[in-house]
């Protein structure tokens, strides 16, 4: 599509409502503004930059940094780079893209377009995540997310790839119970809201303490069950949940984390008096 | 952040964390929580009918029937665990970075309450108890007295004369009690959770109701009893009580 020589058009919430079911696949000229907080180098310095993207109906933020990396002509017109974001499945399940659109952490692939604008008609502003260190631009390094699984034992251990027979039964009940927590695709978003995840505490997260009660409801991962606990009591542990309850308002998955940092508590002080009191 | 080198020196503050910070929790709801139900409460006695400041002076004095042992007690029942429950509080504000601007949910506003209450109170706390508490006499404070020479009766009329001695004491005593009466009450419902007891969000959020009502109550006490103190007529109280006016000279002794 060719550039608007005029650049910018007004745009609002009604005029947008009405177009979406009338509009040809090039939108009709209309254009989002895409405001970008920038960062070259993982070495900080950041900047905003503002691109204006052709509106197209059912469109996500994956598709508006698709449409940014094919044209990246930023809007006063200058030449500029791609936009760098990771991402991987492009269906909300491996938590690849997630980043701060409009303020809010989420996945760039289930945030679409169209509601965006009804909440927010002047633009989309898109920033990386702030817990973790930038790679470039939205691209962050998540790897403290994984380091705090291993750290918790997020696995059921076997002794090796022999057969062993059939595993326990778990009970529908179980299931049900272990099935949402099972969701979790790591993504950062609990731990971005957490005002309790920050460089100045160790917190480690909702995100791996409710790993840690999934893995201890599991009948074979029980074995490490007070190595799991005997972290959650240590610096950083579950003692650091500041019950802000934002984890569970912003997970995408709809993970009961805060049920799950309550069992977390309950069995932490119970692990104690075990240990205390020599079982 | 998350990444974690602390296994390697254990420091005895790493050793002891859990236990230190399960310390916090606890001594927040006793003793510190339970001295202020029954300060609140006892206050709350200025309003009791019959002669002004009677009931509220019988239940000091039954406070004050400990004798010698009452320093002590409040000492090591009440001040010190104060004192541990606040310097642990800053610290863990300290690990805090809130963005209830960001996140506006009602949970979120609530933790950031949490803290700025806790600040309040125990800001609160200090001046309230150098202007009441004979600890605060060698600097200028502890109005608050139970008898006077003759031994008539001095608390409610001496509580009276300190709330009222200026225009900003007692809306002062008003932000004080009511940062400490809401920290107390959403105390209870993260201690709640933070033990154990309340798992589930339904549960989570019935006690969350059971725990405004709390607060609702403990608010309706100390701003009762505060007003209380400030409509109470030093003068007459006193005269009532003794038998003679002394209110001017005590409240100077």
């Amino acid at each position: 599509m060719e550039e608007d020589p005029n650049g910018k058009h007004p745009m609002s919430a009604t005029t947008h409502i009405h177009q979406t079911h009338t509009l040809s696949h090039e939108g009709n000229g209309r254009k989002i503004s895409v405001k970008v907080l920038r960062q070259s180098d993982p070495r900080g310095g950041s900047h905003w930059e503002t691109f204006e993207v052709p509106y197209e109906p059912g469109m996500n933020v994956t598709t508006v940094l698709q449409r940014i990396a094919a044209n990246p002509t930023n809007a006063e017109h200058e030449h500029s780079t791609p936009v760098a974001y990771d991402s991987c499945c492009l269906e909300e399940v491996c938590g690849a893209c997630t980043m701060v659109i409009n303020g809010r952490v989420r996945q760039a692939c289930s945030a679409l377009v169209d509601s965006l604008l009804a909440d927010s008609p002047e633009g989309i502003e898109l920033r990386p995540m702030t817990k973790f260190k930038v790679v470039r631009d939205l691209f962050v390094d998540r790897s403290p997310m994984f380091a705090a699984l291993k750290r918790i034992k997020a696995w059921v251990a076997v002794d090796g790839y022999h057969d062993i027979g059939p595993g326990p039964r778990i009970s529908p009940r179980e299931q049900d119970e272990a099935y949402p927590l099972s969701r979790c695709m790591t993504c950062g978003c609990c731990v971005e809201a957490c005002p309790q995840f920050n460089d100045h505490s160790t917190f480690i997260g909702p995100a791996a303490i409710s790993q840690a009660i999934l893995f201890n409801a599991h009948p074979t991962a029980r074995v490490e069950r007070d190595d799991r606990l005997a972290v959650l009591t240590g610096v950083g542990g579950i003692v650091d949940c500041g019950n802000s309850q934002n984890c569970v308002k912003v997970c995408p998955k709809d993970i009961p984390l805060t049920t799950s940092i309550a069992k977390a508590g309950r069995d932490t002080t119970l692990y104690k008096i075990r240990q205390w009191f020599g079982r | 952040m998350a990444e974690h080198e602390h296994q390697a020196a254990e420091s005895p503050a790493d050793k002891y964390y859990f236990l230190i910070r399960r310390l916090h929790s606890l001594t927040g709801l006793v003793p510190v929580g339970v001295f202020l139900v029954v300060h609140l409460s006892i206050n709350a006695m200025v309003l009791a009918p019959g002669p002004v400041g009677s009931e509220f002076q019988r239940s000091v004095e039954r406070i004050h029937s400990l004798g010698p042992l009452l320093a002590p007690v409040e000492i090591v029942g009440i001040f010190l665990p104060l004192l541990f429950h606040a310097l642990l509080g800053f610290v863990i504000i300290f690990t805090c970075q809130s963005n209830a601007q960001q996140y506006r949910y009602g949970s979120n506003i609530r933790y950031m309450l949490q803290r700025a209450t806790g600040i309040i109170a125990f800001v609160f706390i200090f001046y309230h108890v150098w202007q009441m508490h004979w600890f605060g006499e060698w600097a200028g404070g502890g109005r608050f007295r139970l008898y006077d020479e003759s031994g008539g009766a001095l608390a409610a009329t001496t509580t009276a004369a300190t709330i009222q001695a200026a225009w900003w004491i007692a809306p002062i005593y008003a932000i004080g009690v009511l940062s400490a009466v809401y920290h107390l009450a959403n105390g209870i419902w993260t201690s709640l959770i933070t033990w154990g007891i309340t798992i589930r969000p339904r549960s989570q959020q019935a006690a969350g109701y059971v725990c405004a009502a709390l607060g609702i109550v403990l608010s309706l006490a100390g701003l009762g009893a505060l007003n209380g103190f400030r409509a109470l007529n030093v003068t007459e109280g006193t005269a009532q009580k003794t038998g003679h006016s002394v209110t001017a000279a005590t409240r100077d002794r």
